[in-house]
Formats: C-alpha cells, sequence, structure tokens
C-alpha cells in the first residue's frame, strides 16, 4: 500500500490516493489531496461546504450520502459539484473529505 | 504544515504509485504488489483476501498449485472439461467478441482465451499432451501462464456471445469464471471484487450501506417522491408479512435513485405490498465473478431473509448477472423454494397485461433504444418482457442492431468496474457505443447497475449523446398515479 509522507505523519493511500484511516484525516490533508489528485490550488468555501457535509455524513452512517442527497442539502447541483470537484462526487470530493472509496456498481 | 510525498517530491501521487509498481505480471516480489494497471486490474493484498477466506500462494509454489487446482476443477465443472475437449479451433466465434473488436488483441479472441487453459489442461490431463505435447500445441504451466491468465481472464467480461456462435455451444464465460476462481485460490484476485465481496459479508450489500443510512436515504426518497408527486409513497423496510420482497442494486441508494423509486411507484400503483430486507439490499451477487463460496453465502443471505419476512415472492431488481443467479442457480443451491423468484420486468411486464398499472408514453416522448444486458437476454430469459413495456411507455422505440441474444455486452461485465482498467473497458465498451450511435436515440435503457456504471462512460468517451436510465426509471416516468 503506498504511503505519504504528510508533515510527520504517514498516510496510508491506496492506489486511487484514498486514505485508508478516516481519522487520520486533517483539513491540510484535504489541501494537499486536492493539489496532488485534483489539480486544486485552493479550495474554496463551496468545497469546504461538500467536504465537511461528507465528513458529518459519514461520521454519522458509516458511509457516503446519496449522490442526489449531497446535491440537495449543499443546494449545489452535480454539474456545479463536478465543476468544483473534477472528478466528480464519489471519486473527486469523497477522495478530499478523507471517506473510504464508494465501491460497487458505480 | 509542509507536506512531501515519501518518494519524488512533486511528481503525482498516482504516478508514483504505478513507478513503484513492478512491471508486469501478478508478481508480489518487491515493494508493491501491483502492475501499474492499465491492462490487468490492481491485485488484492493478503489483508484483503482475509475476509473471503483467501490468501497468498507463495510464487514458487504457484505452478504446482495451479495443475492441481485445474485437475480438481475439471472433475468439479464437467462443462468445463467437455469445453476442453471439443474445440475445433474452428474460428468461428473471434470476430464475435467484443473484446477481442474493442483491443485487437489476439488472445482476447475467445478461442484463445480459452486456450491459455487449454493448452495446459492438454499437457497433464489428456494421452497425446503428456506424450506428445508440440503435436497438440500443449504447454507446460509456468509463472508466465498465470500472468497470462490473470491478464486476460480479466478482460473477458463473462458475457456469454461468443457462445452463441460457436457451433459446439462452447461457452468461454464459464472457462472465464472457472479460470478466475483457480486464480482466487492462488490468492490473485482483483482488489476491486474483493473490496465489494467484504462488504457483501458485512453488510449484504455491494456498496457497503448499514442500516441506518438505508433508512435516511429511504427516508430522503420519499420525501423526494411526495414533493414530486403530492402522494405518500412507501419504500418500506424490513416489514414482515409483504407480498413481495424487491432486492433492489445498492448503487440505487447512491446514484441510480430513480430505478428504486421507480419500483415504489410501480408497486404502489399496483397495490402490491412490498418491502425492502436491509439484510439485503442487492441483487448483483459478485460471487459468480471470481468465488463461489460468495455465490452461496449472498444466495443463503436473500432465501433466509425472504423467509424471515414470510413474503409470497421475491422481485429482483435491475441487475443483469445477479438475475442469473437467482433464477438459474437458486433451487440448485437451496432445493426447490416455496415461493417463486421473478425479475422487475417481468413483473412490470405483467402489471400492464393485467392493467393493474396505467401509463402514459408521452412521458418520455424522447427516442429510445434498448441495451440487453448480458446475463438477461444470453442467460436468465429476459428478453421480451422490458421491450412490451417500452413500447407502451415510450413514444419512439427503435432497436439496436444487433440485439437480444446477439447484444454486444457493455464492456463492464463481470465487474470489470475498476478505475485502473478504464482504457481497456473503454475498449471493451466500442461495440456498444457503433450499435447505439447508429439509432440516434436519446436515452439508452440498460436496466442493470454494471450496464448503469459503464454505459455513460463509454457513450461519452464514443461520443454517443445519449442519457442511459434503467427500465423502471423510464416506468416510473410513464407511470399513472
Ligand atoms: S467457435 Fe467454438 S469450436 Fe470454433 S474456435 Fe470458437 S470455441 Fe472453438
Ligand atoms: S464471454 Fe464475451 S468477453 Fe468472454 S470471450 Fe466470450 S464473447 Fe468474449
Amino acid at each position: 500500500m503506498p504511503t505519504i509522507q504528510f508533515g510527520d505523519v504517514q498516510v496510508e493511500v491506496d492506489e486511487d490516493g484514498f486514505v485508508q484511516d478516516p481519522k487520520q484525516w486533517t483539513e491540510d490533508l484535504a489541501r494537499y489531496l486536492a493539489k496532488q489528485e485534483e489539480g486544486l490550488d485552493n479550495l474554496t468555501e463551496d468545497h469546504w461546504k461538500v467536504i465537511h457535509y461528507l465528513r458529518d455524513y459519514y461520521q454519522q452512517f458509516g458511509i457516503a450520502p446519496m449522490i442526489r442527497k449531497l446535491c440537495k442539502d449543499t443546494g449545489f447541483d452535480l454539474k456545479y459539484i463536478y465543476e468544483l470537484f473534477p472528478s466528480g462526487p464519489a471519486k473527486g470530493a469523497c477522495k478530499l473529505a478523507g471517506l473510504p472509496k464508494p465501491t460497487g456498481c458505480v | 504544515m509542509s507536506a512531501t510525498p515519501v518518494k519524488e517530491a512533486g511528481r503525482p501521487a498516482t504516478a508514483q504509485r504505478a513507478a513503484e509498481a513492478p512491471a508486469k505480471g501478478p508478481s508480489r516480489g518487491s515493494a508493491s504488489a501491483n502492475p501499474p494497471g492499465h491492462d490487468r486490474p490492481y491485485l488484492a493484498s493478503e489483508k484483503d483476501l482475509a475476509p473471503l477466506g483467501l490468501h497468498w500462494v507463495d510464487e514458487a509454489e504457484r505452478p504446482a498449485r495451479a495443475r492441481e487446482l485445474l485437475d480438481k476443477m475439471r472433475h468439479y465443472r464437467r462443462t468445463f472439461q467437455m469445453y476442453m475437449d471439443v474445440c475445433t479451433h474452428c474460428g468461428a466465434c473471434a470476430q464475435q467478441c467484443h473484446s477481442y473488436l474493442g483491443t485487437q488483441d489476439p488472445k482476447n479472441m475467445p478461442v484463445a482465451r480459452a486456450d491459455l487453459a487449454r493448452r495446459i489442461y492438454q499437457r497433464y490431463f489428456t494421452w497425446t499432451g503428456r506424450h506428445l505435447p508440440r503435436l497438440v500445441g500443449a504447454e507446460d504451466l509456468t509463472e508466465e501462464t498465470i500472468e497470462a491468465w490473470y491478464k486476460y481472464f480479466y478482460q473477458c467480461n463473462e458475457c456469454r456471445r461468443c457462445a452463441v456462435f460457436c457451433p459446439f455451444g462452447i461457452d468461454t464465460a464459464e472457462i472465464t469464471i472457472a479460470m478466475r476462481e483457480i486464480l482466487a485460490y492462488l490468492g490473485l484476485v482483483p482488489r476491486f471484487l474483493t473490496s465489494v465481496g467484504s462488504n457483501v459479508l458485512r453488510t449484504g450489500n455491494n456498496m457497503g450501506i448499514p442500516r441506518p443510512a438505508l433508512l435516511d436515504t429511504v427516508q430522503f426518497l420519499e420525501e423526494e417522491m411526495k414533493e414530486e408527486t403530492g402522494k405518500d409513497i412507501p419504500i418500506p423496510v424490513d416489514q414482515e408479512g409483504a407480498e413481495v420482497l424487491y432486492n433492489p442494486s445498492s448503487s440505487d441508494f447512491f446514484s441510480n435513485p430513480d430505478t428504486l423509486t421507480g419500483a415504489a411507484k410501480m408497486f404502489y400503483a399496483a397495490g402490491i405490498s412490498w418491502t425492502l430486507s436491509s439484510e439485503i439490499i442487492e441483487t448483483a451477487n459478485f460471487g459468480l465473478f471470481f468465488s463461489e463460496p460468495l455465490l452461496r453465502a449472498h444466495s443463503q443471505r436473500l432465501i433466509r431473509s425472504a423467509r424471515r419476512l414470510r413474503v409470497q415472492r421475491i422481485v429482483a431488481g435491475e441487475c443483469g448477472h445477479g438475475w442469473r443467479t437467482w433464477r438459474m442457480f437458486s433451487e440448485t443451491i437451496h432445493g426447490q423454494l416455496e415461493f417463486p423468484i421473478t425479475h422487475c420486468a417481468e413483473e412490470a411486464c405483467e402489471l400492464l397485461r393485467q392493467r393493474r398499472i396505467r401509463v402514459d408514453p408521452e412521458a418520455n416522448p424522447q427516442r429510445v433504444t434498448y441495451h440487453d444486458p448480458c446475463n438477461l437476454a444470453r442467460a436468465g430469459d429476459i428478453i421480451e418482457q422490458p421491450r412490451e413495456v417500452l413500447r407502451q411507455i415510450t413514444l419512439d422505440f427503435r432497436e439496436m442492431i444487433p440485439n437480444r441474444e446477439k447484444s454486444f455486452c457493455c464492456g463492464g461485465g463481470s465487474g470489470l468496474l475498476m478505475d485502473e482498467m478504464m482504457e481497456v473497458r473503454m475498449q471493451l465498451g466500442k461495440a456498444k457505443a457503433d450499435s447505439v450511435r447508429a439509432t440516434g436515440a436519446e436515452i439508452l435503457c440498460a436496466p442493470c447497475a454494471i450496464c448503469k456504471a459503464q454505459l455513460p462512460l463509454v457513450m461519452e468517451h464514443h461520443h454517443v449523446p445519449v442519457q442511459v436510465k434503467g427500465l423502471l426509471d423510464l416506468l416510473g416516468r410513464a407511470i399513472i398515479l
């Protein structure tokens, strides 16, 4: 399993760049992943809104929310989510939020 | 805080991961266990394999172990042995495989794929192969053999199209299924499949959705339907004594909600009491793709849930291969069942015939074409029912060519949905993209969760401007409530 050295901690990520232990997530790590994985130089308020929404949902339910629910609760349509996170809600936003990669028929 | 990657600061993380990986094959020698991943899936680690009861086999021991497993397999699956014996190398299957057509790799011709196993089978288990190996092209089993197995049995979608064209009915999908099982016992499984497999064992669904999340999502969708229709359309969960246990795809709770609400509207309009089971919200059965024990475990979970909820029948949701396992394997595994298992397309078709639901085709005015999911058309007797439904719920339905049992696979079949295989997946989808493009359709109806994950990417990649929808998605729009 690849690791990234982040400050003084080693963060384990999978081949697709998803953080393996959601507890290792920090806002700084999100900024780092945003740059490395999504090519985003900075994260705006709207990015953070999505990221924090995903994290809160994950903490409560142990899984990423339905995409339509994410859109409705953040007030952002899917097109805008793709503008924010070029790889989309699952492969982009969830990755930056430190959630496991949504898997299955998706 | 500053962050530097372990090696070669400044390079994107993915490139590093690829650079760390050995150049070829399923070898686990050095730093990383995984190949670059362009033409074969990432391998599961020992830790990924553990929940499925699988283990790594040492590289040095693999060829001998593979030979033992092949010997067991030929006795366990008689069709496998027969397919090994009867091929005449006539070549009729070659041009019928979308995997070969898309990748142009001759080893992806069905006969060549099967020969990767057949040459070894002949070498060790036939008289001529043992005594005159060169005469029949028999080959020793080596580490290279196993590497080729891993690559090419994971470039087959198990779609069974080759079997339609083979004069002997040789079904290369069956060979792939058997060979992936052997690979699994060597510890060689795509990580994507083990991650799904362990979710299924833990939660009963591919995505790993726990009950509280299921309930939250269901409530959200009920509210959505209320907003849309003004009606209280329920999505019941764990309701004992309901007439129907509806078994959806877990992706309905993530990316395909309209398929689930379509089912809810259908049952509501027909006055049928139904329920989901939080123990199993998954028709898909990925066990079919690499692990018979997993296939059986998931099947047992379904039957157990149906009995516990005392339903009168199970209705399978929009999934192709899962339907094959429910319809074709249930009685083999469990003996005769006290309730039938039907498919949602059969259900919709029957409700329309009996006029228990009414529909308005004006709701779907766009041109619609239908993709036959391989396992519905070639392994599950679902061919005419969805068409009968579509003709009533749309205004402009066009067949694509080829269709029905000759339809091409979407390219994602048999669980080839992993990101690292994207390039190959797009090649595997090319034949389908060409079929769809020729129809000029605006909507591509594909009632299978794997197809629904794969086809939007394929269509975009091959520049076919079409939206992909499930059958129940379109029914849900047209149904009069
Ligand atoms: S069509 Fe059948 S017999 Fe002919 S080469 Fe293909 S698998 Fe063999
Ligand atoms: S099952 Fe499908 S993908 Fe596999 S060899 Fe046959 S035609 Fe090709």
